[in-house]
C-alpha cells in the first residue's frame, strides 16, 4: 500500500526527516510513535501533500505510484486520508455539504456517479452515529465552534464517509479525555478492514490500547530507531523514549 | 428627459436657478456656489486622495434622467412613493427643510443637489410597519456611453415606522456616470434595513445620508460587485439618544476596477451604538479603498462604536487602502477598530484539498464564504437570497459552491 524509501525532508532548510524507510502492507495498521519534535507531523503532511516541505532525497510509493508527484486533492481521490492533529475551522463552509462535494469529487475520479442528496444524508446519518457526532454539528460550518473532542470525532466521521484505502491519523488522541478517546477508537476500529491500511501517529501508548497495531515504529530525531510489535509501545510507556532509543535493537 | 448636449460636469451648472420654490432655488444656488469655489475633488482633496476622479471631472457627459430611479415592486399599503418633481411643483412646502438634511453638500453631492431634475420620495407614516421590502432599481439607460444621471431619493420614516428598502444599481456599460444621493430621515424609534447592490460596471458616485432620532435603528448592507470606478459614501448622524446603526459591506473587485467605500458615523447624542463590518476581495489589478470615520462628539457619553475592515488580496497586482479612524471627544465610551489585509488562509485551503476538493474550487469556496458572512447578517431572507445570487453570479464554480456554503 505505502512504501517510503530513504525519505529526507527539510523545512526552511532545516533537516527534519533524515532517511525514513517504512512499508505498510494492505490491511495493516502501523503505529508511529515518537516524542515532540521527532518529525511525526512532518511525515503526515508530506504524505498528504502540504506545501513548505522540501523532499531532498528518497521517494514514496503509494499503490505503486509516485505519491510525491500528486496534488493533495489527487492523493485524496486516490484514497489517501489525513486525519489532522489540529483541524482548522472554516467559517462559512458547511461541514456536510463540503464533505458531499469532497466525496463526489473522489467518486468522479473513480468514474462513479455522484451520490444524490438523499443517499448522502442517509450515509451521513449512519456514519455520524458511529462516532456519536450530533446531527447539528454535521450541519454547522467546518469545525467552527467545535470543541477539541468534536473536531477529532469530525475527522473520523469524514474518514468514515470518504472510506480511504490509507488513513494517516496524526495524533488523533491528543486533547481527548478517556471517553472521547474510546469513541474515536471505536470509530477507527469499525473502519479496519483487509483492504484498508492505517498509519496511526501518536505520542502516547494509551491510544494503542484501543487501536491495536500490527507494527509499531519509534521515530526519534527524524529516524525510525526501532520497529516491533505492539509490545514495543508498552516498553516505551514504561521506559520512556530515551531508553528505548539507546537499547540495542533485538 | 434627454439632453444631447455634452458638457463637463461643472460646465453643466447653470448660472442661475429660476424654477421651483424659493427654498429649493436657494439650496441649488448654494450648492452651485460651493462647486464654483471648491471645484470637484482632486488627488489633493484628502477624502478623495485614492479615488481617481480626474478623468470623470474632465470628461463631457450628456444628461439623461429617464426612469431613474424606478420602483421595482408594488407599494405596500400605507406607504407613499411620489415623484420629487411632482411634489416640488404641487406641494413644495412638504419638502421644505427635508433635502440636504446633512447640511451643505460638497463635491458630487452638491452637483446632485444643483442638478437633479426628479427622484422619489418614499414616506412611511408613523406607526406603519412595512413587512414586504420596497425595491428601487437604478438601471442606467444604455443608449449613450457618456450619459450622466442624478438619481435622488428621500426616505422618511415617522415615529415607530419600519421599512426594508432594496436598491439595485445596475448597468453593463462602462461609460455612463451615476451620481446619486439618497437621504434617510428616521424619526423616534423608526427602524430601517437598507440593502444596496452595486452591479453597475460603469462610473458611480453615490452618497447615503442618514439622520437618526432617538432610539431609531438603521441597518445597511452594501454589496459591491466591481465597477470601473465606484465611490460610495454612507454617513449616519446619530442625533437622538439611544440611536443605533449597523453598516456592513462586501466588495468584490476584479480586473482594473476601482471600488471605494467611505463610512462616517457621527455620534452626536449619548447612549448610541454603531458597528461597521466591511469585507472585500481584490484580485487582478483591482483597487479597493475603505475609509471609515467614527466621530464621537463631546456630549455623546456612553457611546459604543466598533469598526472592522478585512481584505483578501488574491493577486500581487491588487491594491487595498484601508483607513479606519476615530475622533473621540467624550470620555465615557467603548470604541474599537481593526483592519486586516491578507491572502487566503493556507491551512483552510490545504484542509479542503486534502479532502479531495480541487484547488480552484477550494479557492472559490473560501472567497465566497468570506463575503457571504456579510450577506448572512441580513435578516430578511429574500434579500439575503438576492445578495447571495448576485455574489454567486461572479464566482467560478457557482453551482458547486451554492450547495456548500
Amino acid at each position: 500500500m505505502l512504501k517510503i524509501e530513504n525519505l529526507h525532508v527539510e523545512v526552511d532548510g532545516k533537516p527534519i526527516l533524515k532517511g525514513i524507510d517504512l512499508e505498510v502492507g494492505v490491511g495493516q495498521v502501523h503505529a508511529l510513535m515518537g516524542p515532540n519534535g521527532s518529525g511525526k507531523s512532518t511525515l503526515s503532511y508530506v504524505l498528504a501533500g502540504r506545501d513548505g516541505y522540501d523532499v531532498t532525497k528518497g521517494r514514496v510509493l503509494y499503490k505503486g505510484k509516485d505519491l510525491l508527484e500528486m496534488a493533495p486533492e489527487l492523493r485524496a481521490a486516490e484514497g489517501l486520508f489525513l486525519g489532522f492533529q489540529y483541524p482548522v475551522a472554516i467559517p462559512g463552509v458547511s461541514n456536510i455539504y463540503f464533505l458531499k462535494a469532497a466525496l463526489n469529487a473522489i467518486r468522479a475520479h473513480r468514474g462513479e456517479e455522484p451520490l444524490d442528496a438523499i443517499d448522502f444524508m442517509k450515509l451521513s446519518k449512519e456514519k455520524a452515529a458511529l462516532v456519536e457526532l450530533p446531527d447539528e454539528l454535521t450541519k454547522r460550518a467546518v469545525n467552527d465552534g467545535f470543541s477539541g473532542g468534536e473536531k477529532k470525532r469530525n475527522e473520523i466521521f469524514q474518514m468514515a464517509i470518504l472510506e480511504p484505502s490509507l488513513a494517516v491519523l496524526d495524533e488523533t488522541d491528543s486533547g481527548l479525555d478517556i471517553d472521547a478517546l474510546k469513541v474515536v477508537a471505536k470509530g477507527v476500529n469499525a473502519m479496519r478492514s483487509p483492504e484498508r491500511s492505517m498509519l496511526v501517529i501518536t505520542h502516547y501508548q494509551r491510544l494503542l490500547d484501543h487501536i491495536v497495531p500490527d507494527v509499531v515504529h519509534v521515530l526519534i530525531d527524524g529516524r525510525i530507531v526501532r520497529s516491533g510489535d505492539k509490545d514495543l509501545a508498552k516498553q516505551l510507556e514504561e521506559k520512556g523514549y530515551s531508553e528505548v532509543r539507546d537499547a540495542p535493537q533485538l | 428627459m434627454t439632453d444631447a448636449t455634452r458638457q463637463t460636469l461643472l460646465g453643466s451648472l447653470p448660472t442661475s436657478f429660476d424654477t421651483g420654490p424659493e427654498w429649493l432655488r436657494a439650496l441649488r444656488g448654494r450648492a452651485a456656489e460651493a462647486l464654483r469655489e471648491q471645484g470637484l475633488p482632486t488627488k489633493r482633496t484628502e477624502a478623495w486622495r485614492f479615488t481617481p476622479v480626474r478623468s470623470v471631472v474632465s470628461a463631457e457627459f450628456s444628461r439623461d434622467d429617464r426612469g431613474v430611479p424606478s420602483l421595482a415592486s408594488s407599494l405596500p399599503e400605507g406607504v407613499t412613493a411620489r415623484s420629487l418633481r411632482q411634489v416640488l411643483q404641487a406641494e413644495p412646502e412638504l419638502l421644505e427643510g427635508r433635502l440636504d438634511l446633512g447640511g451643505a453638500p460638497t463635491h458630487f453631492a452638491a452637483l446632485n443637489t444643483a442638478l437633479f431634475s426628479d427622484g422619489l420620495w418614499i414616506d412611511v407614516p408613523a406607526g406603519t410597519i412595512v413587512e414586504r421590502p420596497i425595491e428601487l432599481t437604478h438601471a442606467i439607460p444604455t443608449s449613450s456611453d457618456s450619459s450622466v444621471v442624478y438619481p435622488r431619493v428621500l426616505i422618511t420614516l415617522g415615529d415607530n415606522a419600519e421599512l426594508t428598502l432594496i436598491e439595485t444599481y445596475a448597468g453593463t456599460e462602462v461609460g455612463p456616470l451615476t451620481n446619486s444621493v439618497v437621504e434617510v430621515d428616521l424619526s423616534c424609534n423608526a427602524r430601517m434595513s437598507h440593502a444596496r447592490i452595486h452591479e453597475n460596471a460603469g462610473l458611480q458616485v453615490g452618497r447615503v445620508d442618514v439622520r437618526q432620532d432617538t432610539d431609531s435603528t438603521y441597518r445597511s448592507t452594501v454589496v459591491t460587485l466591481g465597477g470601473a470606478l465606484l465611490r460610495f459614501d454612507v454617513r449616519c448622524m446619530l442625533q437622538g439618544k439611544g440611536a443605533e446603526c449597523q453598516l456592513d459591506g462586501a466588495y468584490l473587485v476584479e480586473g482594473d476596477d476601482h471600488v471605494d467605500h467611505h463610512t462616517t458615523v457621527e455620534h452626536q447624542a449619548s447612549h448610541c451604538r454603531s458597528a461597521q463590518t466591511y469585507r472585500g476581495i481584490v484580485s487582478g489589478k483591482g483597487t479597493a479603498v475603505f475609509d471609515g470615520l467614527v466621530v464621537v462628539h463631546r456630549d455623546a457619553q456612553k457611546t459604543e462604536a466598533h469598526q472592522e475592515n478585512r481584505n483578501l488580496l488574491l493577486s500581487e497586482t491588487a491594491t487595498v487602502h484601508t483607513k479606519p479612524h476615530l475622533e473621540i471627544d467624550a470620555d465615557d465610551v467603548i470604541c474599537s477598530h481593526g483592519v486586516t489585509v491578507g491572502a487566503l488562509d493556507e491551512d483552510q485551503l490545504f484542509y479542503l484539498r486534502a479532502r479531495g476538493i480541487p484547488e480552484d474550487l477550494a479557492h472559490s469556496m473560501l472567497t465566497y464564504a468570506f463575503l457571504e458572512s456579510i450577506v448572512d447578517r441580513v435578516s430578511h431572507e429574500p434579500t439575503r437570497a438576492r445578495m447571495r445570487e448576485a455574489l454567486l453570479a461572479r464566482m467560478p464554480h457557482r453551482e458547486e459552491i451554492r450547495g456548500v456554503t
